[in-house]
């Protein structure tokens, strides 16, 4: 999976104060520990996220500063990172610099599974840093994991197959699933053909329809949290998502979004909700389909009224230095070398958004760029709770789509869904 | 746990010989008794037992009581609670779900396991030399699969998009699977999680079965075929009744295995299906330790799954020993 990231309330307020926020980030290459003993310092990164050319840029950086060490890159998977993570950071055999999505930083934080990193704020870009992405990475005042990126779901669709059908831009959520729907039908000819490509475990699609319904996944009532998935605003806005799943969508019902782009590829798709890199990955040399780049759009999921979007799930990534890290000072400088200009602007390059203000500019200016600077600027963010990564781990909101999908009631799967996130995160 | 170490060797016919005659045993068990040396031999099995199960184990009783989450696992002290865990989890009407969705999947996975063992057993026996010894490696090949390798293999012939039973399937005409997925419905996953354990749980029955028969007496089915009995007559009342101690035994064993079964569901989970109505104990109690975090909760139910394991167990040696007075 690829964004389980926490949304930031002010994601937008950063784009549009990317422009005032230069000046006062810190350069890449003032080492803190240059005396540190030679050691193999662990890094963890999840997913496809960061390309292998930022980590070999990071690893060449480091070996600058320290010639007797080295970085040692074992690349994980977003599936399954939570229970990964909970085992090896208490083992003795943690690795040193991990990479935390933004729903889950804080349990983490909470446990004391991470270094302290509040004496090093200033030095690793201070005010410059992305406030969201500070906030997954604080807990009880403490800074702790450092922000990496954001990014927020757009829609990619077929330039082509959406002019051939005779349609327009959806501007209204009613006309992106009848968009869903016609595309279907027109290619009805092409197998396993999906109009909207809505896999039944990808929940991070599911929410924006819920949230633009005036629905929640939980709310907080005093010290109490309160699950809302089925409150009229939410289960309206998993109807929607029904009806995508039922009439618009071949994907697997019980399927996830990791292999979407291979059916993109496969001309099996008129448009699919996914991160700005998914452009990257769709149009790789090596996994994807490079020709097909010129007849990919981009725009950001509408609202129910005209001229609105969809809140977006904006997420991002925490780094952070391991508790039980026995060369803190070496993976400090790593997790400081990856945070830097030199090495976010990267971010930048790639769609992704970096995790400081003053490079925010510099995202590419192309269709996907744009029509994530346009979510971002609405958009929501799950439970703030350093118990949601267990609810994430538990598979709650993964379970009740499938369930959903598969024709289950919505308004029952809603509940049964309901009652295990109150209790997990009142647990 | 260490049933699978300990089980082969005593099955089969081997064990008979091995023992010697059964005559003079009384006085040699008595003089066993008084000498120590049984049990320094017997020690180093027992510390190693100690150390690597019972210190796990006594871990689990205690984290069972106390509340112990992730903060805990960083070294957070952890307060006691009694048996608030144990309430949690006797009042969850999930885990009963799942316990009775893992002793019946357990049941038919023994059932079906030992049926096709049987039949491959005697089907290895009544081969020629270089057959057999096909069979007899593609068995032995199945079971030394590494259970993640086999089951996302297996989890790929079943792919909704992309899968060659699926494939199979349309082309030979019998119905359009085109986009069918297998692991949505509940007891299609299981049914699929089936496929995989009992693929992997037959090539040892099958072996040990296959031993068993080659020590059949030629005499004695001779005997019976001039006394006229039929073929299914002669498995029934001569083969069957041989076979008796193996066959209790890998059953016994078989059941050990299916019932702490994790790797086929766990991996089957995180390709299609929903969790929540696909668990068995093994990944139920993860999910509760690990993914959720509630260790203590975890514990409860990890311990009921030793419970239940150390009653199959006790079932297990009640019948060997019972066997080795018969002798």
């Amino acid at each position: 999976m690829t964004t389980r990231r926490l949304v930031p309330i002010t994601v937008l307020a950063t784009l549009a104060l990317a422009a005032c926020g230069g000046g006062s980030s810190g350069g890449s290459g003032t080492a803190t520990s240059a005396s540190a003993a030679p050691a193999m310092v662990r890094l963890w990164l999840n997913g496809e996220d960061t390309p292998q050319a930022m980590v070999d840029y990071a690893s060449a950086e480091f070996t600058k500063l320290h010639p007797e060490s080295k970085v040692v890159f074992e690349r994980q998977q977003w599936t399954g990172i939570v229970e990964k993570l909970t085992t090896s950071l208490s083992s003795n055999d943690s690795p040193d610099v991990v990479e935390l999505g933004n729903t889950q930083a804080q349990s983490f934080e909470a446990a004391g599974a991470l270094a302290d990193l509040t004496a090093k704020k200033a030095d690793l870009g201070g005010d410059d840093l992305v406030q969201s992405l500070v906030e997954s990475g604080s807990y009880d005042g403490k800074f702790f994991g450092a922000p990496y990126y954001g990014g927020a779901r757009v829609v990619f669709y077929r330039k082509d197959l959406l002019a051939k059908a005779g349609l327009k831009i959806p501007t209204t959520t009613q006309e992106f699933v009848d968009a869903g729907i016609a595309l279907k039908k027109a290619n009805a000819s092409v197998a396993g053909f999906s109009g909207i490509y809505l896999p039944g475990k990808y929940w991070y699609a599911a929410l924006p329809f819920i949230w633009d319904n005036g629905g929640d996944i939980a709310t907080r009532q005093g010290d109490k949290w309160q699950a809302s998935l089925s409150s009229p605003g939410s289960v309206a806005g998993l109807q929607v998502v029904k009806k995508i799943m039922d009439e618009a969508s071949a994907a697997p019902k019980d399927g996830d979004e990791q292999k979407d782009y291979v059916a993109f590829c496969a001309g099996q798709v008129g448009m699919l909700m996914g991160p700005g890199w998914k452009l990257g990955q769709i149009t790789d040399p090596k996994d994807g389909c490079p020709t097909m780049k010129d007849k990919i759009g981009a725009f950001a999921l509408p609202g129910r009224t005209a001229g609105t979007t969809a809140p977006a799930f904006l997420g991002g990534s925490n780094l952070a230095v391991s508790a039980k890290s026995k060369h803190a000072d070496l993976a400090y400088d790593l997790l400081k070398i990856m945070t830097s200009d030199g090495y976010q602007t990267q971010f930048a390059a790639k769609g992704l958004l970096p995790a400081r203000k003053s490079l925010l500019t510099k995202v590419t200016g192309d269709d996907a760029a744009n029509a994530q600077a346009k979510a971002a600027a609405n958009s929501r963010f799950v439970p703030s709770s350093e118990k949601w990564a267990g609810i994430e781990a538990g598979t709650v909101l993964p379970d009740m789509l499938v369930a959903i999908a598969k024709g289950g009631d919505v308004a029952g799967e809603a509940k049964k869904a309901d009652e295990a996130i109150t209790s997990g995160l009142n647990g | 746990m260490t049933a699978r170490t300990q089980a082969p060797v005593p099955a089969g016919g081997a064990g008979r010989t091995a023992r010697g005659t059964g005559a003079g045993r009384p006085a040699a068990r008595n003089r066993r008794r008084r000498s120590p040396a049984p049990y320094a031999l017997v020690a180093p099995a027992v510390i190693v037992l100690a150390v690597v199960l019972g210190y796990p184990l006594y871990r689990l009783v205690v984290m069972s009581v106390e509340h112990f989450g992730l903060a805990q696992q960083f070294g957070r002290p952890a307060p006691f609670v009694g048996l608030e865990n144990y309430r949690r989890v006797v009042g969850d009407s999930q885990f009963w779900t799942v316990l009775v969705r893992t002793v019946t999947f357990c049941a038919v996975n023994v059932g079906l396991t030992m049926l096709l063992g049987m039949v491959v057993a005697l089907v290895l026996n009544a081969l020629g030399k270089v057959l057999r010894l096909l069979v007899g490696s593609a068995l032995l090949l199945a079971w030394a699969m590494p259970p993640i390798a086999a089951t996302v293999v297996w989890q790929w012939l079943f792919d909704t998009q992309y899968g060659l039973v699926n494939w199979l399937v349309t082309q030979s005409g019998i119905a359009d699977y085109r986009g069918h997925s297998w692991l949505t419905q509940p007891l299609s996953f299981l049914a699929v999680a089936t496929v995989i354990v009992v693929w992997m749980g037959v090539p040892f029955v099958a072996l040990t079965l296959y031993a068993g028969l080659t020590q059949l007496p030629r005499e004695v089915i001779e005997a019976a075929e001039l006394d006229g009995a039929s073929g299914a007559q002669r498995f029934r009342h001569v083969v069957l009744p041989f076979l008796g101690p193996i066959v209790s035994i890998l059953a016994a064993l078989s059941t050990l295995w299916d019932f702490r079964v994790f790797t086929q569901i766990y991996v089957l989970q995180k390709a299609g299906g929903v969790a929540r109505d696909t668990n068995l104990l093994g990944v139920y109690a993860y999910r509760i330790s690990i993914g959720a975090n509630r260790f203590d909760v975890g514990a409860v139910v990890a311990l009921v799954m030793v419970a239940l394991a150390m009653l199959l167990t006790a079932v297990y040696l009640r019948q060997m020993l019972r066997q080795e007075e018969e002798r």
